[in-house]
């Protein structure tokens, strides 16, 4: 059936988690683009079996131009779906830039569910965003909300190692040990899962 | 009108509906009963909503109204809207209904959508706020996808306004990196 493929690759967006990312389909965004190439022969041949028929392509109405109105109606299809599906992971991760890629490396299963040019375009994300910010000397990305005391408590969930840069103080950020954080420090440690608030 | 990179609407427009040609044309697979690589004239085929509504406006095919929308669910709705598994018969079966409405020129349909979702939408609202989190399983498969959404915005307001009335931390893990946690070694 006509544009069943790309239905299937849309579906498979679809039936995952809201805003989580699948693994991208090679395999099935292949066989959709050689079904267009399908199409676009198919459409071609028709149109060049009424020319040799000497009818106006624009103008004739016969069983010719419905097929290959067809194949045109399908080739269309298949691109709207090809193009929803990039749109659509193009956006998350965009969100994953913000929230975690500002100043390292996205996790490794992560980076697996991504195609090549996608993780070029996370790469030139991040990129964009953090010469932005360093320009305006701004940083854009953290909590909206005024907190109520610049310090907070957090717990350390995983190893950490040396690589936290802290504005006023070194520590040794072993997991489990508590620390009293600037907030802004914390954040985005917070965000990507390495630490946690503690509220008391 | 739906934004051209929205999926659901997408989804919305790969549901079937029976249409008879009234034009023959070459070379498409679509008709199975078919031997060639052809459809003849007078033909009934089941076609994807995007492709029959493009070849209606063109006068090749005529529509007429899709199974979801036959007599039996409509004595159905009319009997108790809010128990009729709608998400078996059509997922998107409001947004379907409305697209398919000035296809067909049926004005019983609007009729039909109007009142089905003035019950179910009460319903949903209900179920809810009360149904403790455990016996939500069985009320979610009746749900077409609108009302899936409406469910889950009313259950994520009411876990937003608990939050807000018991406190708890503000900071907390980017949900895009899903659910999991590593093992602890």
């Amino acid at each position: 059936m006509h544009g069943r493929k790309a239905y299937q690759l849309v579906k498979e967006f679809a039936s995952g988690e809201k805003g989580q990312l699948k693994p991208f389909n090679r395999e099935l965004f292949g066989r959709v683009l050689e079904e267009c190439n399908e199409h676009h022969g198919a459409l071609q041949s028709l149109i060049r079996k009424m020319q040799e028929e000497g009818l106006d392509v624009q103008t004739a109405r016969n069983a010719d131009h419905y097929g290959a109105l067809i194949h045109h109606l399908s080739l269309t299809r298949n691109k709207r779906c090809l193009m929803a599906y990039m749109y659509n992971r193009a956006e998350i991760i965009r969100v994953l830039a913000w929230k975690v890629g500002l100043l390292h490396e996205l996790p490794e299963e992560i980076q697996e569910k991504l195609s090549d040019s996608e993780e070029e375009y996370f790469k030139d994300h991040a990129k964009t965003l953090k010469s932005y910010m360093s320009q305006m000397g701004l940083d854009v990305n953290v909590d909206m909300v005024p907190p109520k005391d610049p310090y907070i408590k957090v717990r350390v969930l995983e190893d950490v190692g040396g690589g936290i840069i802290l504005s006023d103080k070194s520590a040794n950020f072993a997991r489990h040990s508590m620390h009293f954080l600037k907030r802004t420090d914390a954040e985005q440690y917070i965000a990507r899962g390495l630490m946690e608030e503690l509220t008391s | 009108m739906a934004s051209y990179y929205d999926i659901d609407d997408i989804l919305t427009e790969e549901e079937l509906v029976p249409v008879v040609f009234h034009k023959a044309a070459n070379g498409v697979i679509i008709d199975p009963s078919s031997e060639t690589n052809s459809v003849e004239q007078g033909a009934k085929v089941e076609l994807p909503l995007w492709l029959a509504q493009e070849l209606h406006w063109r006068q090749a095919v005529s529509i007429s109204a899709p199974p979801c929308f036959n007599q039996k669910t409509r004595l159905e709705i009319q009997a108790d809207a809010a128990c009729v598994d709608l998400r078996s018969r059509c997922p998107y079966f409001y947004e379907f209904g409305c697209k398919i409405l000035p296809l067909v020129g049926d004005k019983t349909i609007e009729i039909l959508l109007l009142s089905a979702f003035k019950i179910r939408y009460k319903e949903t609202l209900t179920k809810a706020y009360t149904a403790a989190y455990t016996a939500t399983s069985k009320v979610l498969t009746l749900l077409t996808r609108e009302e899936t959404n409406l469910y889950e915005a009313a259950q994520s307001s009411m876990a937003a306004f608990k939050k807000w009335r018991m406190g708890g931390p503000r900071l907390q893990r980017a949900s895009v990196l899903g659910r999991k946690r590593k093992p602890v070694n």
